[in-house]
């Protein structure tokens, strides 16, 4: 009773004791929709649903989304094009259109360098032929995309390194992980995580690329088989030496040590993990597990999962955790005619607080801001 | 109290994440020479660059990059090479930029400069005039055609040159590069440097005196109606009444407005065909130098319109209506198939029989937001449906039997390849085209509709390709791909000796302003002529930079454009229908009328008998138009019409926002040629 009591009064205190407003963006891909959402810590709200896209009777897919570090512009990823996709930036003051350029197939991801202010970008190529694609370097402020860097079959994800030095991304094909030098703007490190995770030897990855090679028609597969890991997302630790790789077709997180390049630990998760993010002070990892609709929230330290909590809807996607690690935001695509969800995760309490209802396929999520009350 | 200051701590590292978080090294200054750089072909130039902190100290031990870029975009060019050391070399002429990246790796420092630079033209070497004519007769104007380059052999935009011809009675050159041949007689045409101090090209113009002294005319109409295309034939002759072939006949026409105020437009080839938009009285003259004839003809409205009459609505007020198929079902009853856009991923089915009485039977829903087409084979036993937004991501298409469209069943579902999505499909003796992820179309035999396979696939080599629609017709496939037009494809026909397994191109058409959208081909049943029509959907780029965009002020744009393919080998432009205030969509013809789903422009009906030349809304060749509302619609009172099919005596159409109708377009009751 006391233990319930405790629980309680805590549990008030952290309700009505937060004094801040979070501010978050939200892409809704089947919806060509931006949404802007709110959370006082208790109630979530939908401020603004933003159209986007140029073409109102083609479905364009707002896929990634970031904001800048000042937090005066979002820049948003559209996926289809004719044929390229596009990288959209959009003043945070009025949510109005202020640059676009064009970018590869299918741009997704994407992330701002801290030293080098440029946004680094992978071409998806999603549904493209099974040929390495690239990640796009964009001077934000010109609007201009300055280079292409060859990584990996189909790479997604695209994470900086908390100094800004280093971007991480992974091709879900040929199941890899890639280290960029943002500096340098060249391919720095790869890592084979099939190898590495022992779902496939030396031996056997090289008869696929001799296979591959003798086929015509296939020039530029040689890289490409079906990955076991199939990895979706990589997020660097905010204080460590270390990154976090959802395999979503083995089911697992991987640790990576980024001083040995190697995986250090594996963790077992819930079906199809698919993003992972780290909390600020990073303590928690957080996934979702797009297969099964739910998101594990994992105490890093012990390497245990701490509780699993069902997403309200089907297809779990994105998530972003705000500066003061409390809360976890879950973007959650939905089947069909369903409408896109965020769910709020309190981080300390473990639980779903709350969710707002947006456009169809909520995906790409991005924290803008906290305020005071 | 222990516990406090680690969440205090971890608050603070987090908001100091975030207001430290500020531009990279902003206040490092790059000193770059020379800028702006110039460089010759083959020249070279050298890029130095210092790095300078807050305090102007300058910064030693940075790395530099450097990436070469056109002068409008992102793609690096191989039109100047940047080495990794600075040194500049250019190669084609023109304007680039050149992207300066400063690091130094140890202190985490960057800072980027664009430099503008100029790969320079060498100094003009050569002009040609191009298509000059072998005669050149007095009285007659020829336009001089120059191409100049530079002395690296680097084709040259027109700069200014000296042109001058010795004797002006002879000939006159004027400001606008045009050759006139005054009188019979010899005289030199030169043309030097801007500084007049080398001659480039010096030329003999012999004018002969003009051999024509009369053109007779002759045209077999002289009263026409507007939009009607009259060939008008001349022929120059000598004062002894022999034809002289080689004369240059130029055609030109003054016209006469019917009403005052109104203005004449018309227009006239320089093969000789006349047409005129408005009715009115029109000269038109045909000279030969000095010499020329006119005739005057008389231009009367066409009066094709008729009335249309509101047969039927099949309501679907909850959410978009997509594309639409009307077919006879194998019971001799007519039926209907829409799809739905950006909602739960229904097909609805409908009994058409009686168009006044138009009745869901049936729906189908599949794993997407958006069934964007929907086909029904020639036998109408099997439906194909498209699928986008796949919660799988997986799209493909779904091959439905459709035997009793009162109780619609699924044959098989087909995604190989198809992932990306599957945004149109046709079908075409037992083979489905499906638009692959924009990229190509994929032909897939569902002569089994339970075991679908892929048997072939078409698409062109050009990496920025982009294809939006695809329709098969006599074993020819027509598809719409934005800005590389209409391109043909023999998949069965013979022609080309294609087949499903074996697509070969045979020919293709660029269609103006690269917005190509849908294609429909029509031999026309009164004139000798083979039309694709090339469908535009456009539109304003602007349309979705603010929230809350008012939707009338962006509507779309867009026209259709005919292409005379008669020539394969040539196919030519030669004709539009724009509605001024809405943009054009999906198409059908029959029987020389034109159906078009022309969005915020309701539904058309266009006569497209006869040659087409010009603009042929202008030319009041609208025969009927109906432009759909719903109170209750999904998006209320707002038509957006997607496309019109002809079946027995109706038009069906399906409108985005209010769903599917049916229109009868009534018997003509004025006839033409009335004044």
């Amino acid at each position: 009773m006391k233990k319930t009591l405790l629980f309680f009064l805590f549990s008030l205190i952290t309700i009505w004791g937060n004094t801040q407003t979070y501010y978050v963006y939200v892409a809704a891909e089947s919806e060509d929709e931006v949404a802007l959402i709110s959370f006082d810590g208790k109630d979530a709200h939908l401020e603004q649903r933003i159209p986007v896209g140029y073409i109102p009777k083609e479905i364009e897919g707002p896929h990634g989304i970031a904001v800048d570090m000042d937090g005066k512009h979002w820049y948003l990823s559209m996926a289809h094009g004719n044929p390229y996709g596009y990288l959209y930036k959009y003043s945070t003051s009025t949510n109005e259109l202020v640059g676009k350029t064009t970018l590869g197939l299918f741009p997704a991801t994407m992330q701002q360098s801290k030293i080098t202010g440029m946004i680094y970008i992978v071409n998806f190529n999603l549904h493209g032929d099974m040929v390495p694609s690239t990640v796009s370097v964009v001077d934000p402020k010109e609007m201009i995309e300055l280079k292409r860097i060859e990584t990996g079959v189909m790479p997604h994800g695209s994470r900086i390194s908390p100094n800004g030095r280093w971007h991480y991304s992974l091709a879900m094909m040929s199941g890899e992980l890639f280290e960029i030098d943002a500096l340098r703007m060249d391919l720095n490190r790869t890592l084979n995580l099939d190898l590495k995770a022992g779902f496939i030897t030396e031996e056997e990855l090289a008869k696929i690329k001799e296979e591959e090679s003798k086929h015509e028609g296939h020039e530029g597969h040689e890289n490409m088989y079906h990955s076991t890991v199939k990895p979706t997302w990589v997020i660097p630790h905010p204080s460590l030496r270390k990154a976090y790789v959802a395999g979503n077709g083995c089911d697992e997180i991987f640790e990576i040590d980024l001083e040995k390049w190697d995986i250090s630990r594996r963790f077992e998760t819930g079906k199809g993990p698919y993003n992972v993010e780290v909390s600020p002070n990073g303590k928690y990892m957080v996934s979702t597990y797009k297969s099964e609709g739910y998101t594990g929230i994992w105490n890093l330290e012990t390497g245990k999962e701490l509780v699993r909590i069902p997403n309200t809807r089907k297809v779990c996607h994105g998530i972003t955790i705000t500066p003061d690690s409390k809360y976890a935001f879950v973007s959650v695509e939905g089947i069909g005619g369903e409408p896109g969800t965020v769910d709020i995760i309190s981080l300390e309490r473990l639980e779903k607080v709350d969710f707002v209802e947006i456009g169809k396929q909520a995906g790409g999520i991005a924290f803008w801001k906290m305020e005071d009350k | 109290m222990k516990k406090i200051i680690p969440i205090f701590t971890a608050l603070m590292l987090g908001l100091s994440m975030i207001l430290l978080g500020q531009q990279q090294s902003p206040n490092i200054k790059l000193e770059i020479s020379p800028s702006p750089l110039e460089v010759d072909v083959e020249g070279q130039a050298k890029i130095k660059v210092k790095a300078f902190d807050e305090n102007g100290k300058e910064i030693t031990g940075g790395v530099l990059n450097f990436l070469n870029l056109r002068d409008e975009g992102a793609v690096p060019t191989s039109g100047i090479q940047v080495d990794p050391d600075g040194t500049v070399t250019g190669r084609v002429p023109g304007p680039y930029r050149i992207v300066v990246m400063w690091a130094h790796l140890d202190k985490n420092l960057f800072k980027t400069e664009f430099l503008k630079a100029n790969v320079k033209f060498a100094e003009v070497s050569s002009v040609e005039i191009k298509d000059f004519p072998e005669n050149v007769y007095s009285g007659s104007v020829i336009p001089l055609n120059l191409e100049l380059k530079d002395a690296k052999g680097f084709p040259m935009p027109e700069s200014n040159l000296g042109i001058s011809t010795s004797n002006k009675e002879v000939a006159e050159v004027d400001q606008l590069l045009n050759l006139y041949a005054k009188s019979p007689g010899r005289s030199s045409l030169s043309i030097k440097t801007s500084d007049g101090k080398e001659e480039l090209l010096k030329m003999t113009v012999n004018v002969l005196k003009n051999p024509v002294t009369t053109i007779d005319i002759s045209v077999e109409k002289s009263i026409i109606r507007t939009g009607d295309v009259l060939p008008f034939k001349a022929i120059g002759k000598d004062r002894k009444g022999k034809i002289v072939k080689d004369v240059p006949l130029s055609y030109a026409v003054s016209g006469e407005e019917k009403e005052k105020g109104a203005g004449a437009s018309a227009m006239i080839e320089q093969d000789g065909r006349f047409v005129a938009e408005k009715p009115g009285t029109y000269t038109v003259i045909i000279s030969c130098g000095d010499k020329s004839a006119v005739r005057t003809i008389k231009v009367v409205e066409r009066n094709v319109s008729r009335e249309i009459k509101v047969m039927g609505q099949g309501k679907v007020q909850n959410k978009h209506t997509s594309d639409f198929w009307v077919w006879e079902g194998v019971d001799g009853k007519d039926y209907a198939v829409t799809g739905t856009w950006g909602a739960d991923g229904k097909a609805y089915f409908w009994h058409v029989t009686d168009p006044s009485n138009i009745t869901l039977i049936d729906s189908f829903q599949v794993d997407a937001r958006t069934v964007n087409d929907v086909k029904v084979s020639a036998d109408g036993k099997i439906c194909v449906i498209s699928r986008e937004g796949a919660s799988s991501r997986k799209n493909g298409i779904v091959i439905l039997d459709v035997t009793n469209p009162y109780d619609v069943k699924q044959h098989s579902t087909f995604t190989e390849t198809l992932t990306g999505g599957v945004h149109n499909v046709f079908i075409y003796e037992d083979h489905v085209y499906a638009l692959s992820n924009s990229q190509r179309y994929d032909i897939i035999n569902i002569e089994d509709p339970k075991n679908p396979k892929r048997i072939g696939k078409f698409e062109i080599d050009n990496p920025a390709r982009s294809i939006h629609d695809v329709w098969v017709e006599d074993g020819i496939a027509y598809s719409s791909n934005w800005n590389d037009g209409v391109i043909m494809v023999d998949v069965g026909n013979g022609i080309a000796g294609g087949s499903p397994s074996n697509p070969v191109e045979i020919a293709r058409g660029r269609v103006e302003g690269d917005a190509n959208h849908a294609a429909f081909p029509f031999r026309s049943e009164s004139a000798e002529k083979f039309y694709v029509i090339a469908g535009d959907e456009i539109f304003p780029t602007y349309f979705f930079t603010k929230p809350n965009a008012d939707m009338d002020v962006f509507a779309p744009k867009g026209y259709l454009h005919f292409m005379d393919f008669s020539d394969l080998r040539n196919p030519k432009e030669v004709a539009r229908y724009e509605v001024p205030e809405a943009g054009s969509h999906n198409f059908w013809v029959q029987d020389d009328l034109l159906y078009i789903g022309y969005y915020n422009g309701g539904v058309r009906v266009v006569d497209v008998s006869g040659d087409l030349m010009g603009d042929l809304y202008k030319q009041g060749r609208e025969v009927a138009h109906f432009v759909p509302t719903d109170p209750e619609g999904y998006v209320p009172n707002h038509a957006m019409t997607w496309g019109a099919q002809p079946h027995k005596g109706y038009v069906f159409f399906s409108d985005f926002n209010s769903g599917l109708w049916a229109v009868k377009v009534e018997p003509q009751v004025k006839e033409g040629f009335k004044n």
